[in-house]
């Protein structure tokens, strides 16, 4: 089904079409909470709060292409909403990122799939070393995809700002990784 | 790059520690901050992207063969790069989707259309005054010069419009007296060169044949004339 009918049915208040919404973007507003919040509980709360929205706001959902690119703003301002809050409050101990990440590779080699969580738990927690901008620009471009327009727009800065953020901000990350040994995860894990 | 290769101990093992992993930042810092390197780094993002001209390619390429440093930082960036798209997903857990359902069927979704909420938006607009203001401009515009088939509404529109422009502010009244001003100027300049029929002269024609008169009369009247044209003017004319 292509998505502006299956948003049309969710409009029409249609659960199913709505719980096929909700699975469609699940998985990627729960990636982009927990690489902000680093914490999964949190992420888990935000992401449910981001459908809420939604499900209250569903007038204003776009039909197109421009559907991701909103929901991925939602997704940012709650994020950077809830970091404001949690300032006050330094966050529990979380399950380590690698177990996150393992959750999801059934589908290979049990060898290559704990590589490959462990590379990503790597990832992970370098990037919550970077600086808040650089680490946006890494999250919204490299992670999520979206354009050096539409980055622009949400982090409300220049669009040459983006771009020339966004290679300091891939050297530092690579840094931080070649520091925490990447490369040596090939060969030990 | 010569540097790199002076040093007696190239090859470091990977680091397993934090302090380890420090010194490794540092040594890679160090070794990169001389200027190919730097020029190196400059560069890295757009040639494991495969953006780079050949030529710069080449040259990327034969500094890596040489500088184990860029070559490593290189690499990470690769390695990186494959591995981020990767964590655009993540499944919240079996759960998760029951959860997100319980938390909204009993809201009801908002209408596709709410009157209400859209006023509410509208009002929302940050340039909503300077946008009435415009309107409003326009329409006393068009209610003015358009011909309106209600003669008697036609000649009542600009005391209907001049009330409404002014509880809108000061600058309201300044677009308001900006629009009047090029009114008059374009009123103006129209009556100055009005519509002449095909075949008449035309004004600068007309200008000019009766500039020429005015010079030769004053030549005629003092035979050492002034070279400048606005005195010519001045001179009283003699007309033949
Ligand atoms: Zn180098």
């Amino acid at each position: 089904m292509d998505f502006p009918h299956l948003l049309a049915l969710v409009r029409r208040g249609d659960e199913l079409a709505w719980e096929a919404f909700v699975r469609q973007f699940q998985s990627r507003v729960f990636g982009l909470a927990y690489h902000y919040t680093a914490q999964a509980e949190d992420a888990r709360d935000l992401t449910q709060d981001v459908f809420v929205r939604i499900y209250q706001n569903l007038a204003l959902v776009p039909d197109a292409e421009g559907c991701l690119p909103w929901i991925i703003r939602i997704t940012r301002n709650a994020c950077i909403d809830h970091l404001r809050r949690r300032k006050a409050r330094p966050p529990l101990w979380d399950l380590p990122a690698d177990e996150m990440f393992d959750l999801r590779s059934s589908d290979q080699n049990p060898e290559e799939a704990h590589l490959e969580a462990v590379r990503k738990g790597m990832v992970h927690r370098a990037l919550q070393e970077l600086t808040d901008l650089n680490r946006e620009i890494i999250l919204l471009k490299e992670i999520q995809g979206l354009s050096l327009e539409e980055i622009a727009a949400i982090l409300e800065v220049p669009v040459g700002t983006v771009k020339s953020r966004s290679n300091r901000a891939r050297l530092e990350l690579a840094q931080k990784l070649s520091a925490a040994g990447l490369c040596s995860a090939d060969v030990g894990g | 790059m010569n540097d790199f290769h002076e040093n007696p101990n190239p090859h470091i093992a990977p680091p397993l520690g934090p302090e380890a992993a420090l010194d490794l930042t540092r040594s890679i810092l160090a070794r990169t901050s001389g200027s190919p390197c730097q020029r190196l780094q400059d560069l890295a993002c757009a040639f494991v992207d495969g953006e780079l001209e050949a030529d710069q390619s080449t040259l990327v390429r034969a500094h890596l063969d040489h500088c184990d440093a860029c070559a490593a930082l290189v690499k990470t960036l690769t390695q990186t790069q494959a591995v981020l798209p990767n964590l655009v997903e993540l499944d919240p857990g079996p759960w998760f989707t029951q959860r997100v359902l319980r938390a909204t069927v009993h809201l009801p979704p908002r209408p596709a259309f709410d009157l209400g909420r859209a006023w509410k938006q509208l009002m929302h607009r940050p340039r909503i005054a300077l946008e009435a203001a415009y309107l409003g401009a326009a329409a006393s515009l068009m209610g003015v010069y358009l011909p309106l088939p209600l003669p008697h509404l036609a000649a009542k529109v600009p005391a209907l419009v001049q009330p409404l422009t002014q509880p809108l502010g000061a600058s309201a009244q300044r677009i308001a007296g900006q629009v009047v001003q090029a009114e008059q100027r374009t009123t103006a300049s129209l009556e100055a060169f009005p519509l002449r029929p095909r075949n008449a002269r035309s004004l600068w024609q007309r200008l000019s044949a009766r500039f020429k008169t005015k010079i030769q009369s004053f030549r005629k009247a003092e035979p050492r004339a002034p070279k400048n044209s606005a005195e010519g003017k001045k001179a009283p004319p003699a007309n033949p």
